[in-house]
């Protein structure tokens, strides 16, 4: 039942025309980022290593297809959670506000097992977000650009990875990349319960991981405490894994937090819907 | 009096002419050692520990061919310093450019080496002293140090083998001056960053890159070509 319920709410989701937005999104993102790169590439590369290059040469192709899908997941894997979440935040409220959800709830399925079936099927969604992004980025990359080594700047300096050491660390930055946005598709979706339009819910989304950001960012003491518990501490923890060397308790720490997270707000909006009054 | 002061002049003034004339022939022996190579193309294995930067060891090809066509060829990045390769060829050529002084000897392992200093003669050069030892009985460089306004301070330290005959090493000890190096922030966007660097480390001020030199192919002949593919 809740398969069958999964596969229906996924349908729903697949004749939105703006489920679409965000695949288009990507794709025309992605494409800009691709041009502009290699149009003018290097000024970028050579803005980064210029403190370098007073002394060192880099020889080698070093714009190449993975740091071209490394500066292309840097640049979207932040704003990606705005078209996720203009999805999936629209899941419960939208149907409130078109007065479905009362429908739904007469048919012969418990509510926990209706919105889990919302939660899989948000969750698929932003699968399909994320896979596409790192189709544009990787595959589209490498094919623009060529493969090579991965030159990666962290705030510690330059890291150096070889190209045979470089596809498994993609596979593992996806993945938590999508455990990151599974969170926000979570968090919309749980404040799509408390809600009975569509808007109020992705505006709240985005409103919380704005301040979330703000709060991670802003370099004053009294928010250290909080800061490592902020799921959008977490947002960019697929940069871990093109560290070397690999910062596995970062890691483990960052994938625990998100998914308590996840495991919160679902709990949370598993509360709420079962305890909802629907009169819509 | 008169021939007194001279006498005293020509005291201070003869050494230093002395030693100016005394570093021509380690010069141009060395020169004419490494005019003797028309081309070369030799494999490279760059091994780089400089601080802010982690590169596993690289290999590379290397080619050479008079005057200046220098080409590194590696399918994966490598970091190589920027001066070292035909630097002090270059250097040389130009005699009108610079004055040499003896500086001495030293013994690097069990080779004594004399101690050449290169006074850059324009106010405006990027040069503004190099020191080669120089190793007369072979004619060849066993170590420099040259500091230019562009690099900073860059040492090498070199180990000859079988290509000795061509003063062609088959190590290079590079050492490099890493205190210019910044990240420009906001390129570097770690948003989750928990940890914060540990202020008690000690910053490294050098970088060092070794160049392991092997499979030389000399005076074989290489085209033009090769300088020009990218």
């Amino acid at each position: 039942m809740l398969l069958k319920s999964t596969r229906n709410e996924f349908i729903k989701i697949a004749a939105k025309p703006r489920s679409y937005l965000g695949l288009v999104a990507v794709t025309i993102l992605v494409g800009v980022i691709l041009f502009a790169l290699k149009a003018d590439g290097m000024s970028f590369i050579s803005f980064v290593t210029a403190s370098f290059e007073q002394t060192l040469s880099f020889e080698g192709n070093i714009l190449n297809g993975n740091l071209v899908a490394f500066i292309v997941l840097q640049m979207l894997v932040i704003h990606i959670p705005l078209l996720v979440a203009l999805v999936t935040g629209d899941l419960v409220s939208g149907e409130a506000a078109m007065g479905t959800i009362r429908m739904l709830a007469t048919k012969p399925i418990s509510r926990t097992q209706l919105l889990l079936s919302k939660f899989l099927a948000g969750g698929v969604y932003t699968l399909l977000i994320v896979v596409w992004l790192g189709l544009m980025a990787v595959v589209v990359g490498k094919l623009l650009f060529g493969s090579g080594d991965l030159m990666v700047l962290n705030s510690d300096g330059l890291v150096i990875l070889q190209e045979a050491d470089i596809n498994w660390r993609y596979i593992g930055g996806f993945a938590v990349a999508f455990l990151a946005m599974l969170t926000v598709s979570s968090l919309s979706i749980t404040l799509s319960c408390f809600s009975e339009n569509s808007i109020g819910p992705i505006v709240t989304t985005m409103a919380i991981i704005t301040l979330f950001i703000i709060i991670g960012t802003l370099d004053v003491s009294i928010f250290d405490s909080i800061r490592p518990f902020l799921f959008t501490t977490h947002m960019a923890a697929w940069r871990s894994f093109f560290e070397d060397p690999l910062p596995k308790d970062d890691i483990i720490r960052s994938v625990v937090i998100l998914l308590a997270h996840n495991v919160v707000l679902v709990l949370v909006a598993l509360y709420t819907f079962n305890k909802k009054d629907i009169t819509s | 009096m008169r021939i007194l002061l001279l006498k005293i002049m020509l005291i201070c003034a003869m050494p230093l002419n002395m030693l100016a004339q005394d570093a021509s022939p380690a010069i141009d022996g060395l020169l004419a050692k490494m005019n003797s190579v028309q081309d070369y193309s030799v494999q490279a294995l760059i091994t780089s520990d400089i601080p802010m930067v982690k590169i596993l060891p690289s290999n590379a090809t290397i080619y050479f061919k008079q005057k200046d066509k220098f080409k590194i060829d590696s399918k994966g990045i490598a970091i190589l310093p920027k001066q070292g390769f035909t630097d002090i060829a270059k250097m040389l050529e130009d005699k009108e450019s610079y004055t040499a002084m003896m500086m001495g000897t030293e013994t690097i392992g069990s080779t004594k080496a004399d101690i050449v200093s290169i006074f850059p003669i324009s106010d405006t050069s990027d040069l503004v002293l190099a020191k080669l030892w120089i190793d007369t009985a072979r004619d060849v460089v066993m170590k420099s140090q040259i500091t230019t306004r562009s690099s900073g301070t860059v040492s090498i330290v070199y180990s000859y083998g079988n290509q000795v005959k061509w003063g062609l090493p088959d190590k290079m000890i590079f050492t490099v001056d890493v205190k210019k190096f910044k990240i420009p922030k906001g390129v570097a966007t770690d948003i989750n960053k928990t940890r914060t660097p540990d202020p008690n480390k000690p910053a490294s001020k050098t970088g060092e890159v070794k160049i392991e030199l092997s499979n030389y192919k000399v005076n074989l002949g290489i085209k033009d070509q090769v300088f020009s593919k990218k």
